[in-house]
């Protein structure tokens, strides 16, 4: 890269505290994600009561559809959509294939759940952190220049992670899984995990040419839905997937709800990757398996009855993995790697046209000087409207499905989530103002 | 990365999209990821 054009980013490059800021946030973001993402599985608990997986899935989408529209356009307004896909059209098509890849991700998800517990499934799928490692290596320039220590302590903690996750993956095929199919469900958990590693591609390749995250989950929804649906007609048939629907619409809110509060950790995701790269936003928003650990013991007892060793294997497997979350968080990029990513945004910026002052204002999380403010319309309020008013009809047909549930620990699991988004939330705000 | 030099010439973006090497890495792994579906169903 000609040393003229990265010289264009320099001032930015001396903003030192303004880049620990967005570092920081991008820390806490991956910490919220976590938080957020690990709540969102426990609906899927649901597929033990006899619904299919496919239609489990397509209802958790339907969900995460709503909630993709609803919440951009109540934190920023559809404007700013628009004006961001003006800029840079071709990252719908990015948006669309990460869409893609999420649906088909979380359809593995649901039968690892159902063949081996979620306890054993979250680490296996959670090796996506080592593919958003190696690509985010390959090619977006993330830990290049980083140093010995930031380098060990990001790989060193990958290692970690999998160690803990082969740990659990010991656990699983050791015949005290939940079913006799676990050799499955340990293949659609990992096989989860590389779909999801590698749909950071499209989102860091989205946020190297400036577009907002809010605008990109927008694009992104059709992806999923349309996969989705793809996926539920094609396996079930287009008769038997309605029948199927209306014999489980007692449980479609819970399983919507599932989708929205997926959402929220996945919109706190997308900014850790957006300011801490995804070598480092993946498995930072992989905490999500310590949480998944928390809800499947306290709230769903899936533990409950097991033998004490394996207690031991998967309390100790998860324990390393968030050792390894731990020494990834403490190794942020320094002044020269950032340099370097900057390197990757220029690549991007003049391989798609995107006017570099933009992708350098986005990256440094501010408006474009000049760039109106973007502002709700009546469309905006129309669409959380409609989005609330399905789920409030949805809600009223729901029934609390015949589980053994410990609503204590639930509450205090719900309670630190609210806390956590309120934090994040205020943080983001008061730093980016969610650009 | 060669593939993904920058562009100076005024193609179409579908064009540049389709010639972004990193845009085939997921298209890829999107067709392993339905084959592993359609083994496990």
């Amino acid at each position: 890269m000609p040393p003229a054009l990265s010289s264009q980013f320099a001032p930015a490059i001396q903003d030192v505290s303004r880049s620990k800021k967005l570092q920081l946030l991008g820390i806490l973001s991956g910490f919220a994600a976590g938080a957020w993402l690990g709540a969102a599985e426990a609906p899927t608990k649901l597929v033990s009561i006899g619904i299919s997986p496919m239609v489990i899935s397509l209802i958790m989408v339907i969900g995460v559809f709503l909630a993709r529209w609803s919440l951009p356009a109540l934190i920023l307004g559809t404007s700013s959509v628009r004006a961001d896909v003006r800029r840079a059209p071709h990252l719908v098509i990015w948006a669309l294939l990460a869409g893609c890849l999420w649906a088909v991700a979380n359809t593995l998800t649901i039968f690892a759940i159902r063949d081996i517990g979620l306890s054993i499934a979250f680490p296996l799928w959670n090796s996506n952190s080592l593919l958003g490692i190696l690509w985010g290596f390959l090619f977006f320039n993330e830990l290049r220049q980083a140093g010995w220590r930031r380098r060990a302590g990001v790989l060193g903690g990958a290692l970690v992670m999998c160690v803990g996750a082969t740990l659990l993956a010991i656990a699983s095929s050791s015949g005290h899984g939940p079913a006799a199919h676990s050799l499955h469900g340990v293949w659609a958990a990992l096989g989860a995990g590389i779909l999801w590693g590698t749909m950071y591609i499209p989102y860091r390749k989205a946020y190297l040419t400036g577009m907002n995250p809010l605008s990109f989950v927008t694009f992104f929804s059709f992806g999923e839905l349309g996969m989705m649906s793809i996926l539920s007609v094609g396996s079930l048939g287009l008769v038997p997937l309605w029948q199927e629907l209306l014999s489980a619409r007692s449980v479609v809110f819970w399983l919507m709800l599932g989708g929205f509060v997926w959402v929220i950790g996945d919109i706190f995701q997308q900014y850790a990757a957006k300011y801490v790269g995804i070598s480092r936003g993946i498995p930072l928003s992989n905490s999500n398996q310590l949480w998944g650990l928390l809800w499947g013991i306290l709230v769903f007892g899936e533990l409950h009855g097991r033998g004490s060793s394996i207690y031991l294997e998967v309390v100790g497997g998860s324990l390393l993995m968030m050792l390894g979350v731990g020494s990834i968080a403490f190794s942020s990029a320094t002044g020269t790697e950032q340099t370097r990513w900057k390197d990757a945004a220029i690549r991007e910026s003049d391989r798609y046209g995107v006017a570099a002052e933009f992708v350098e204002a986005r990256m440094d999380g501010r408006r474009l000087l000049g760039e109106s403010k973007p502002s709700r319309s009546a469309l905006d309020w129309l669409l959380v409207v409609l989005a609330t008013s399905v789920f409030v009809i949805f809600a009223a047909m729901a029934r609390v499905p015949q589980m053994s549930l410990r609503w204590a620990p639930a509450a205090l699991l719900i309670a630190v989530l609210f806390l956590l988004l309120a934090i994040c939330g205020l943080a983001l705000w008061r730093t980016t103002r969610f650009n | 990365m060669s593939a993904t030099e920058p562009d100076t010439n005024a193609r179409g973006w579908w064009t540049t999209i389709l010639t972004d090497i990193h845009f085939w890495v997921p298209v890829a792994v999107l067709m392993g990821g339905l084959l592993l579906l359609r083994f496990i169903r």
